[in-house]
């Protein structure tokens, strides 16, 4: 099996026809089914947050089979990841996209384990702390993308478990749990 | 008497049956001699679930239960090659699924395919050039469709210019038929090569497990 760094790539990666966009609608569908999980596992386990459609995302082309997936094609997978509530747009020209491989939810929740399991319930960490501190290594928060982060803070902080302050400094934003 | 010397062979087959029941179970081989012997006696082992022969070797149960992986396999493999399989993916794909204890010959695939068609479940085997195809959709291949097919195995893949020139087609002919079959879901377009030609690629004709480069 072909891989990627340490990725495992799917058989269908392989099959140039699956690089060119169906027009035959269900084998289309299947064709979109693919490459969402693919795009998906994928960034999950390298931790990527962002693709730009323009830039040199891995998974848009296989060189072994000379096929690279045109624009079209490229927003075509992440519009579906986007209708799926898995991915969202960073601007209106649909260059940056973000990806959800974790919901916004499920970081919520990750956030709130994360805070049982450090005994860290009533304190106080700078959101910075949280993705890059020593407490953050080896789980899943280490890196991950601000602008995730700070929704799903927001959306703990909506159900009363913590509450986001500026800090002292102008580029530093707080977080006081009350868990 | 020709009925003493059925009776006589039957209990013979029955007694070599009872000997070789693990051998029969586990040597697709050996299976597929044993089918042959009871074929020249008339006896047909699979010809019902019950009786005898299933309970004796319980081979009844296991042509039962290929014929319900090759159901699954076959479902599950169609919004891929629209419902044409090679035999011998279909093989490797269940012989992925089994046990290593109870190999899983073509011969077996056959078989229990047959059995499926018994029952009406619009199952076929089809022969296309040198390879043989399992459908399990109702849509009917007619002969230009097939010829394609053909030409496909070579690489994979065709192109409208190809089949025009290897078949001698017009090329409204081999468009319609390239059309067909895409409509079907049997065929995937391929526009990325660098000389800018369109390939038609056929899953059923190549295996899914080894990577496809075409330079």
């Amino acid at each position: 099996m072909q891989k990627l760094g340490d990725f495992k790539l799917p058989h269908f990666f392989n099959y140039p026809p699956y690089f060119t966009l169906q027009p035959v609608r269900d084998t289309r569908e299947k064709q979109v089914q693919l490459w969402k999980d693919l795009i998906l596992d994928y960034c999950k386990t390298q931790k990527i947050f962002v693709i730009g459609l323009e830039e040199d995302f891995a998974l848009f082309s296989n060189p072994v089979i000379e096929r690279s997936l045109s624009h079209e094609a490229r927003e075509a997978f992440l519009s579906a990841l986007v209708s799926e509530g898995r991915a969202e747009w960073l601007n209106k020209g649909h260059r940056k996209c973000l990806i959800l491989w974790h919901r916004v939810q499920d970081w919520a929740d990750i956030i709130f384990r994360f805070v049982k399991d450090n005994g860290l319930e009533d304190s106080v960490m700078t959101v910075e702390e949280i993705r890059s501190g020593i407490e953050s290594r080896g789980t899943e928060l280490h890196g991950i993308d601000r602008t995730i982060l700070m929704r799903a803070l927001r959306v703990l902080e909506q159900k009363g478990k913590l509450a986001i302050f500026k800090g002292t400094s102008a580029d530093d934003e707080g977080v006081k749990f009350s868990m | 008497m020709m009925k003493e010397q059925l009776a006589t062979f039957r209990i013979q087959l029955e007694e070599f049956a009872r000997k070789h029941k693990n051998d029969i179970r586990k040597n697709p081989a050996f299976r597929s001699q044993f089918h042959e012997m009871c074929a020249k006696v008339g006896v047909d082992p699979l010809a019902s679930n019950k009786g005898f022969w299933a309970e004796l070797l319980g081979i009844g149960d296991f042509y039962y239960e290929l014929g319900v992986q090759i159901v699954e396999i076959c479902l599950a493999t169609r919004p891929h090659n629209g419902g044409l399989i090679n035999l011998q993916e279909l093989c490797i794909l269940l012989r992925q699924r089994k046990s290593d204890r109870e190999a899983v010959s073509e011969d077996d695939c056959l078989r229990a395919i047959s059995k499926l068609k018994v029952l009406g479940s619009g199952f076929e085997v089809i022969s296309v050039g040198k390879k043989k195809l399992v459908r399990s959709v109702p849509t009917e291949l007619n002969k230009d469709h097939n010829e394609i097919l053909e030409l496909a195995q070579a690489q994979g893949f065709v192109t409208v210019e190809e089949v025009e020139r290897r078949l001698s087609w017009t090329s409204g002919r081999a468009i319609d038929a390239l059309d067909t079959l895409l409509d079907e879901g049997l065929a995937m377009i391929d526009d990325g090569h660098r000389d800018r030609k369109r390939r038609y690629w056929f899953p059923c004709v190549s295996s899914n497990s080894t990577p496809v480069a075409d330079t």
